[in-house]
């Protein structure tokens, strides 16, 4: 196992709303202790993840690589509570959420994770300010008024849409469109963010706005994010890349926070394992 | 399993259209066979029937010069009266009238040759002196009787007479009108029970070559010395079916409205497989296949499913035609057993559901052919506009309603030629009906215009969930084309239970105002036999304490124009005492009027004769009776006059009545009581009524058993018209869970977002919620335009205040909104408990 080198500080950017931190001894917000996760198929059974354990800490950015069918996206649905795991269990915040009832898990994507995936994270019918408002007229709070409207203005300003809140989605580039889903994910200040491949929709300028929204949210912020990615590029945001092949973590890169995104290093470790 | 389950409501839809349409077809034709039967039952082999207009029947002179007449074979007279048995010495008097018997004198050699007279035990009458009798199987039960009994009958001033029993007639007999009580004697017997010379009716039987009409031109010219109606069993048989026409018409049309809303889920459905197949069908198109093969593989499943659907429905409408048959239990007189099965109803049904189905497929199956491979795959927005697709949907049933006219007249037109003349009925029946679905036709045109801003305004209440309502409010928005079909199902059906109730609450105001208009009493003291004016009974009344006035009405026809008038004597007097009779505008001063009718050679005209044959005040109308006609002068015209059996009388006075109309009596007496004595009064009348065969019905009674017999009908064409929105509702789930099934995704999303499975299900019984109180109101604002309309077109004008049945509408909107919320629950279910993963994986 590579040492971890400490990950750069700034977690007093919570604001008070957000669910009540229980620091863990090591800056552990989120783990999972040998997960397994099996599909029947017919009489087939396979099993998508295999005994997978991770821990990721407070503000944190890690990116899970690995090739298509790996069992990458079964990881983070399992993380978000999106889902059950066949046996072990995730640990998010304190908090066992692999086992929860439906009413508890629905609680606990209010309140702790924020989603974004690869396509259509947005309602097509509401605007923008209403889709990033989701998550509060969700739990019954009026988005227009009070500390709501600040969040929302807020995150509006972190991913470059203010004065965009009337268009539909229609009315949005695809990166645009991705930006809200973002903006959205992070509104409700969660604990964590999961993004499932959220640029594998788009080109290559457009893939980095995202990338750079999630990076400044990470960095300014202290958001803790969980991201899938096939790309390289941008694995490299991440602090840490854990490959994953066949249902089972392969590998771990510690990239350490760094200012400069540049993918080389990343490529020519993952060359030398054979990827 | 979403497209399985679709199928199966679409089945469902076209089945429950197929078999209300079957049901409707069914009981008419057993309507019509039971008719038909009755009217051969009634004429026998007779070619022609001539009717005595007057009460004191046809004279003997009038019956000879029928019996000479050329081609003239048989002649069978008879006399008809209703009387009651006398009642056996043993038996306790009671205050209640025994059932009336009826009575018919024939001539024992003539009848038999005309009418089949089926025994059950005896012998046929032979020797015409005889005091021997015939009667009924019916009436031998009831009033358990045997061969070789005496049954005893009273008659007029000669007492009671006893006869008899030789011959127990098999059944009811031949007479509707008896209703199974009959007792036949040979005609002199009759004559002399009667005090009567004439008879009621001749039969005349012709030999092979002459026809009737050929006769009748004889006769009109032979017999001028008094009034009388020629008579043949087509006609018969017509003015039986008039009576009917009406229901049938009405059932057919709430038939075709329930295939409509079935044919409203077809589209849908077909429009929901097309778009979801946009794909699909772009890759077959890439591969080669022609647009006429990917337009028949959709009328291919439009064909599965009609044939399906129609043969369950069939299944499930003989079931609804017992059941309806039961219900309505007989029409008019005549009695109605189980439905007759034939091949015709059953193929009939079948086509048209199958040709419903095609029809609704054509235009979803010509988008799919019109289906461009390059589009397809790039995947553009599938709506098209609303009005398009409901204006196309409109225009296919416009033509299938003209396409009906074009088979309705003829088939029935074919039937008239063969009876010679009538026919007429059956086509202004379907007027109605016909006008009534235009209309709604019209009013589903208009849906799409209104339905935003409605569900704009419907879902202001259930801004308490706000971001349900939101959601449920832009679901319903998105394919504004889907979310009109559906409602517009829903809407018509509505239409047509709201109008339906509007109409029948107009017919029993109608009825209720117009006894109380016409009669000047409270209560109605009726006879089976008519009371001379010479006969103590009415002063005997009028003395009891607490009476005010007792007035007789006298009941029969007279000839105007050729035809027979429903003509009612009264007192003058007492209508203008009492303030009946309304008088329209330029319809003549009251009491002038009234006076004049007392003094003779006056009359009073209803409205619908004077708008009919256009009378107007101060005309005279020639009546043919006899040698000499009667001319009356109109002095009023009156909004409604006393009702008789198919329209309403005219009003003469009774010195015209009984000298040259002939009438014989009072039929009844209308009874008003001092103010606050009816109820101590009353017991001292009814039973004085009864020692004189007088049967007592209070007026609200009267009124009670018309209005009970018109709800019974209605209540049956509600439940019939409560079928298409059980249809729409069927409608609704397929709707509802064909949007589910788009919006997996974005209730994936939602969820993830937070979203608990209970929020997601409130979302879509929200939406259903919404559009059901929309199509609801909608519904019940056309149906209230089109029972207004209907109400308006039958009398008139809107004379009479317009007043919907509030309650009824009520119902009904709550059941629309009702069962669109329980089609939901169905759809809400599957929305809630989806897969979060799954939804979002999904592609
Ligand atoms: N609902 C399911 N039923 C059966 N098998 C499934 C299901 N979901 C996923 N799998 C299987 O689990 C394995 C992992 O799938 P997963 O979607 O996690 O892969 P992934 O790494 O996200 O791939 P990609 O990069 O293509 O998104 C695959 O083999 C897939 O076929
Ligand atoms: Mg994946």
């Amino acid at each position: 196992m590579p040492t971890q080198p400490p990950v750069s500080s700034p977690s007093e950017a919570r604001s008070p709303g957000a669910a009540p931190a229980r620091p863990e001894r090591d800056g552990t917000i989120l783990e999972a202790r040998n997960l397994t996760k099996r599909y029947r198929l017919g009489k087939r059974e396979v099993d998508a993840l295999q005994d997978v354990s991770l821990k990721v800490r407070r503000g944190e950015f890690v990116a899970l690589m690995g090739p298509s069918g790996s069992g990458k996206s079964t990881l983070l649905h399992l993380l978000g509570g999106l889902d059950r795991p066949t046996s072990g269990e995730v640990v998010l915040d304190g908090e066992v959420v692999s086992h929860l009832s439906d009413r508890d898990a629905t609680r606990l994507r209010r309140e702790k994770t924020g989603f974004v995936f690869q396509f259509f994270n947005l309602i097509p019918l509401l605007d923008v300010y209403e889709n990033v408002a989701l998550p509060f007229t969700i739990a019954g709070i009026d988005p227009r008024h009070g500390e709501a409207a600040a969040r929302i203005k807020d995150v509006l300003e972190l991913v470059d849409l203010v004065g965009r809140e009337r268009n539909r989605p229609d009315q949005l580039s695809a990166g645009e469109q991705q930006r809200v889903a973002l903006a959205r994910a992070l509104v409700a200040q969660p604990a964590i963010l999961l993004a499932d491949e959220p640029t594998g929709n788009l080109d290559y300028a457009t893939g980095g706005e995202i990338l750079d929204g999630l990076w400044r949210s990470c960095d300014e912020r202290g958001q803790t994010i969980v991201l899938v990615t096939h790309d390289a590029r941008a694995a490299a945001y991440a602090d840490r890349v854990l490959v994953v092949g066949d249902g089972k973590i392969r590998d771990e890169i510690e990239l350490g926070r760094r200012a400069e995104h540049d993918a080389r290093p990343l490529i020519m470790r993952l060359a030398l394992l054979g990827l | 399993m979403a497209r399985r389950l679709r199928s199966a409501l679409t089945i469902a839809g076209v089945a429950l259209g197929v078999a209300v349409l079957f049901a409707s077809l069914s009981a008419g034709s057993t309507m019509d066979a039971a008719v038909d039967r009755a009217a051969t039952d009634e004429m026998g082999h007779a070619a022609l029937r001539v009717q005595a207009l007057e009460e004191r029947g046809l004279s003997q002179e009038a019956l000879s010069v029928v019996k000479r007449a050329a081609g003239v074979e048989v002649a069978a007279p008879a006399l008809e009266r209703k009387t009651y048995l006398a009642a056996s010495p043993n038996q306790t008097p009671s205050s209640t009238l025994p059932a009336p018997v009826t009575v018919l004198g024939i001539d024992p050699v003539a009848e038999p040759l005309l009418h089949d007279m089926p025994l059950s035990g005896g012998r046929l009458l032979i020797a015409t002196d005889a005091q021997d009798a015939l009667i009924t199987q019916t009436m031998a039960s009831q009033e358990r009787l045997r061969l070789g009994d005496t049954v005893t009958v009273s008659g007029a001033s000669s007492g009671p007479q006893a006869f008899t029993i030789v011959g127990i007639v098999a059944g009811d007999g031949s007479l509707p009108d008896a209703a199974g009580r009959l007792v036949i004697v040979p005609l002199a017997s009759a004559q002399a029970l009667f005090d009567s010379t004439g008879v009621t009716r001749v039969d005349l039987g012709t030999p092979p070559g002459v026809s009737a009409d050929e006769l009748i031109s004889q006769l009109e010219v032979m017999i001028t010395t008094e009034p009388y109606l020629l008579q043949k069993t087509s006609d018969t048989a017509d003015s039986l079916r008039a009576e009917t026409a009406d229901f049938r018409g009405t059932l057919l049309l709430v038939a075709a409205v329930v295939l409509f809303a079935g044919a409203f889920l077809v589209f849908n459905t077909l429009s929901m497989t097309v778009a979801e197949r946009m794909r699909e069908v772009g890759l077959l198109r890439a591969a080669g296949t022609t647009r006429p093969q990917v337009m028949s593989f959709v009328l291919l499943q439009a064909l599965v499913l009609g044939a399906v659907g129609s043969v369950v429905g069939v299944a499930a409408g003989i079931g609804l035609a017992v059941l309806t048959l039961l219900w309505v239990g007989s029409t008019g007189p005549v009695a109605l057993n189980g439905p007759e099965i034939s091949l015709g109803p059953v193929l009939l049904a079948m086509i048209i559901g199958v040709v419903v189905t095609l029809a609704a497929s054509l235009e979803p199956a010509w988008r799919a052919g019109r289906i461009s491979p390059v589009e397809a795959l790039r995947r553009g927005p599938a709506g098209a506009v609303a009005g398009a697709r409901l204006r196309w949907l409109a225009l296919v049933f416009g033509v299938l309603a003209l396409a009906a006219l074009a088979v309705w007249p003829k088939s029935s037109a074919s039937a008239a030629e063969a009876r010679g003349s009538g026919g007429l009925t059956v086509d202004s029946a379907m007027w109605g009906p016909l006008v009534l679905y235009g209309l709604l036709l019209a009013a589903v045109l208009i849906v799409p215009r209104v339905l935003r801003p409605l569900l704009r305004l419907v879902g202001i209440p259930f801004r308490v969930f706000r971001n349900e309502e939101r959601l449920a409010r832009s679901s319903l928005a998105r394919d504004t084309s889907r979310t009109a079909l559906t409602a517009g199902a829903l809407v018509i059906g509505l239409a047509m239970v709201v109008a339906l109730g509007t109409a029948v609450q107009n017919v029993r105001q109608i009825g209720a105002t117009w006894l109380t208009e016409t009669i000047p009493g409270s209560e109605l003291l009726t006879s089976i036999r008519p009371i001379s004016a010479t006969d103590p009974i009415r002063d005997q009344i009028a003395v009891l304490p607490g009476v005010k006035s007792v007035s007789p009405i006298g009941l029969f026809g007279v000839p105007l124009a050729g035809l027979r008038q429903q003509a009612a004597a009264i007192v003058g007097k007492d209508f203008a005492d009492d303030g009946r009779l309304t008088f329209v505008a330029d319809g003549g001063d009251r009491a002038a009027a009234l006076a004049a009718l007392d003094a003779g050679g006056a009359v009073i005209v209803p409205q619908s004769l004077a708008n009919e044959s256009a009378i107007r005040l101060g005309d005279t109308l020639t009546f043919t009776t006899g040698e000499t006609p009667t001319r009356l002068r109109v002095v009023g015209i009156v909004a409604h006059s006393i009702p008789g059996d198919a329209q309403e009388s005219i009003l003469v006075g009774w010195s015209d009545a009984l000298g040259p109309f002939g009438a014989s009596g009072a039929d009844f007496f209308a009874v008003r009581y001092e103010a606050g004595q009816e109820s101590s009064a009353r017991a001292a009348v009814d039973a004085t009524a009864s020692q004189y065969a007088l049967e007592p019905a209070d007026l609200g009674r009267v009124r009670g058993t018309v209005g009970d017999a018109l709800d019974r009908v209605f209540r049956l064409l509600d439940a019939l018209a409560l079928t298409a929105v059980l249809v729409a509702g069927l409608g609704m789930v397929n709707t509802l869970s064909m949007s589910v099934f788009e919006r997996a995704r974005e209730i994936g999303v939602l969820r993830a977002a937070g979203m608990s499975s209970r929020q997601v299900w409130g979302m879509v019984v929200i939406e259903a919620g919404v559009l059901g109180i929309a199509g609801s109101l909608m519904g019940a604002v056309v149906g209230l335009l089109v029972g207004g309309s209907l109400v308006a077109w039958s009398i008139g004008s809107l004379a009479l205040a317009f007043d919907p049945p509030w309650t009824s509408i009520a119902l009904a909107v709550l059941a629309g909104v009702l069962i669109s919320v329980t089609a939901s629950i169905y759809p809400a279910g599957i929305a809630s408990r989806q897969s979060i993963v799954r939804a979002l994986q999904h592609e």
